[in-house]
């Protein structure tokens, strides 16, 4: 436990480590750094890479420390948001000979707290990138969102990775990420030898997982735009958690769409969810939700609304053929999955998802 | 949800049990977090008691080497675990005594029964109970929903069932109300991919649809047109969506090429919105082919294209002006003014009742060109202008054919 608190890292004090990372070099086992390791995500993928014998030691970054019961997890509390996480980050990934940083520090849903989230996501990024490159990591792994695609009427029915970002940059939710990415592809042009790989997952649904799209069905009444019924698109959080493994394998570099197979109207998802639709006019809906926003009474900004209007459906070929990525479920599938666990939490017999 | 988080931890001891010793150091860095999961698992397992856990916590003990205080604890715990299990039972012992003893099992089998019964309304009382219930338009709500819709759509959007709720009106469109003739036909291929490429007109443009159902009722093999439709309609409310599901799909090179990669059918009027809005005395002149995207396309995907012209389409609303800046505030592009529109209202946008009549060209293939001569603008603008020709001169002698703007 000594060793996940703060404070800088002296490979003597490591104990362990010190031996664990001399048997390392000699062996062919990664060493994967994961940040966000309480998330959701972040538990689970490192509960996969716990599995996989190609990996020899798995290093948890979280403001909190993870429950050290993992075999090969190594546990440090690292808050990105300081000014001081670069070189902290930097030692860390140094002292246990990183060679693989997944970077899954970012928000699922968005937040009032809109300073804070800049820090984290944005400059927590250049933390992680300026420190991947210091600790010379040879690989970086970055998590993303197709709905940084924008959904605009003019979008064709499968955006590819070369589309331009075109989320609305005034919704620092997107900005952000949008920010994230491009430092991430800074780290390219400065260390050509670095394989970077993004990672733009489609909203995520699973029995498990939380974000912005399942706390928009787990509402009884599901607000719609009136007329509008867009085709819309998932990832089951098995996919995604199985695409993040498969990142840290293979060297794909560049971006890929990671999306599940088929497309839904927004009409059917709900139905399926077992939810009922609440048809309101879209100029109403935004300065009503622009209203309820600020008041803290609705889930997510105006911005958001355009997803319930127009298109944001990604292709995910280039991940299937460069990175032989298969997605076990198809978008209904995540979908009726998420429903199962969701009917589950709405009659108490599940408790509530925790990330 | 905390079971999925314990899960993959909770293996990790088990399986280490077994390992060799190189991890030793390893091992005692880890043990104290592993015995307190075990003793909660201890804990939380007494409602069942599984055998696993019971098996699970000498397995602990014995690889010893704990300071003794850690086992005072251990032994502590599991006293007052014992004391807690004793506790548990005489309490269900005694309720299931008390249970046995107040009602006859007989009222408890009786008990059962009664509920099943409760919801069996009768009579013109039960109906209206039922229509006083929120429950009741909450279901018809929710059913309103999927009406006459698959659950499936294709990745385009199209839905069948609900194209299939809307084919009488575009039927009676076609049959009696345009009654469409179609010839030539059969010129388009049986098979693979094609691109129709026709004339565009109507201020409310149904001549996507009238395509589609002449290829779908005449052609020898009844292919599936798939028409590309202006952004535009996307913007706005209902006409988007049904639009996209009775098989439109944006107009786009992406989702051209998607299709046709598909081996579809696919149909493209290159004039776009400066053919809807075609004045009056502009109609059955070309304009001009956008920048020549579906030569591109078509030189891209070796696609033979089959030139269309529609005849009668452009006479249903005669367009005499267009108001831009009135229009632009509102989000369109222009706001039509014919003989009928702003005076009778919507109704005024209903089309007239004109004769038309679809005429397929021989397909004209561009096998002859390499893959480079899509970067060639000249050569492109070239071969659209090729084809506007030959839409053109199908329209002049069609034209000429006809006596009849409404008998043909």
């Amino acid at each position: 436990m000594k060793r996940a608190g703060p404070g800088p890292v002296d490979l003597a004090t490591l104990g362990p480590a010190a031996d664990g990372a001399t048997q390392l070099a000699r062996s062919p086992t990664r060493v994967v750094a994961v940040t966000g390791a309480t998330s959701f995500l972040g538990r689970s993928l490192i509960g996969s890479l716990e599995e996989d014998p190609r990996v020899g030691r798995i290093v948890a970054l979280d403001v909190v420390a993870t429950s050290p019961a993992a075999r090969k997890t190594r546990s440090y509390e690292v808050d990105l948001t300081q000014p001081t996480a670069e070189s902290r980050v930097a030692e860390i990934l140094g002292a246990e000979r990183a060679d693989t940083v997944a970077h899954l520090a970012f928000l699922a849903s968005p937040t009032h707290a809109t300073a804070w989230a800049h820090e984290l996501e944005s400059l927590g990024t250049m933390h992680v990138t300026v420190a991947a490159r210091h600790a010379q990591v040879r690989k970086l792994i970055l998590l993303s969102h197709t709905w940084l695609y924008g959904a605009h009427p003019s979008n064709p029915n499968f955006l590819t990775e070369e589309h331009p970002l075109r989320a609305p940059m005034t919704e620092p939710y997107f900005a952000d990420k949008i920010e994230a990415e491009e430092r991430a592809r800074k780290l390219v042009e400065r260390s050509p030898g670095t394989v970077v790989t993004i990672l733009r997952a489609a909203p995520i649904l699973g029995p498990n997982v939380r974000n912005a799209f399942t706390r928009y069905l787990a509402h009884r009444l599901v607000p719609t735009a009136m007329g509008f019924d867009p085709l819309v698109q998932f990832l089951h959080e098995i996919d995604a958690i199985a695409a993040l493994h498969l990142a840290v394998l293979r060297d794909a570099k560049g971006t890929f769409n990671v999306v599940g197979d088929g497309v839904l109207p927004l009409s059917t998802v709900i139905k399926l969810a077992g939810r009922l639709a609440v048809p309101i006019p879209h100029p109403i809906a935004e300065a009503v939700g622009a209203a309820g926003w600020a008041a803290q009474l609705v889930d997510a900004p105006a911005a958001f609304h355009k997803y319930l209007r127009f298109l944001c459906v990604a292709d995910g070929r280039k991940a299937r053929a460069a990175m032989g990525f298969r997605p076990a479920y198809t978008s209904r599938e995540a979908v009726l999955d998420f429903a199962s666990a969701q009917r589950l939490r709405d009659v108490k017999l599940l408790s509530e998802a925790t990330a | 949800m905390t079971e999925k988080k314990e899960k993959p931890k909770s293996d990790a001891p088990t399986r280490r049990a077994g390992t060799e010793g190189p991890v030793a150091p390893e091992r005692r860095a880890d043990r104290p977090p592993r015995r307190r999961r075990a003793r909660s698992r201890r804990l939380e397992g007494h409602a069942t008691p599984s055998p696993t856990s019971d098996t699970f916590e000498p397995t602990v003990d014995e690889r010893g080497g704990a300071p003794d205080s850690d086992a005072d604890v251990a032994a502590r715990i599991r006293q007052l675990e014992e004391k807690l299990d004793q506790m548990i039972e005489s309490r269900a012992r005694a309720r299931g005594a008390a249970e046995r003893r107040s009602p006859a099992p007989g009222s408890l089998v009786e008990r059962r029964s009664t509920p099943p019964a409760l919801p069996e309304p009768e009579g013109v009382l039960g109906t209206a109970r039922e229509l006083l219930s929120t429950g009741f338009y909450l279901r018809r709500w929710g059913r309103l929903g999927l009406r006459h819709r698959s659950e499936e759509v294709d990745e385009f959007g199209y839905d069948p069932v609900y194209e299939h709720r809307l084919l009488p009106f575009f039927d009676f469109l076609y049959r009696k109300y345009f009654r469409v003739e179609t010839h030539g036909v059969e010129r388009v291929p049986n098979e693979g991919r094609c691109l129709i490429v026709a004339n565009h007109s109507g201020t409310i443009p149904v001549d996507g649809m009238m395509l589609r159902l002449g290829v779908r009722r005449e052609h020898p093999r009844h292919r599936e047109v798939r028409w590309l439709a202006e952004d535009a309609i996307f913007h706005f409310p209902f006409l988007g969506v049904v639009t996209n599901r009775i098989g439109a799909v944006r107009a786009c090179q992406e989702n051209a090429g998607r299709l046709l990669d598909r081996e579809a059918l696919v149909a493209v009027f290159p004039e776009g919105m400066k053919g809807i809005g075609k004045l009056f005395r502009d109609r059955y002149k070309l304009q001009r082919f956008g920048r020549g995207g579906f030569v591109k396309l078509c030189l891209r995907t070796r696609t033979p294209v089959v030139p269309v012209a529609i005849i009668g389409s452009e006479e249903t609303n005669p367009l005499l002006a267009r108001i831009d800046y009135l229009a632009r505030a509102v989000g369109i592009p222009y706001l039509p003014v014919t003989p009928t529109f702003p005076l009778l209202g919507p109704v005024g946008l209903l089309p007239a009742p004109t004769k038309w009549k679809i005429y397929f060209g021989e397909p004209i293939r561009f096998d002859g060109y390499g893959a480079e001569a899509v970067d060639d603008e000249i050569l492109v603008g070239r071969l659209a202008e090729q084809v506007r020709t030959e839409i053109q001169s199908m329209i002049e002698r069609g034209l000429a054919a006809r006596r009849s703007v409404w008998f043909g």
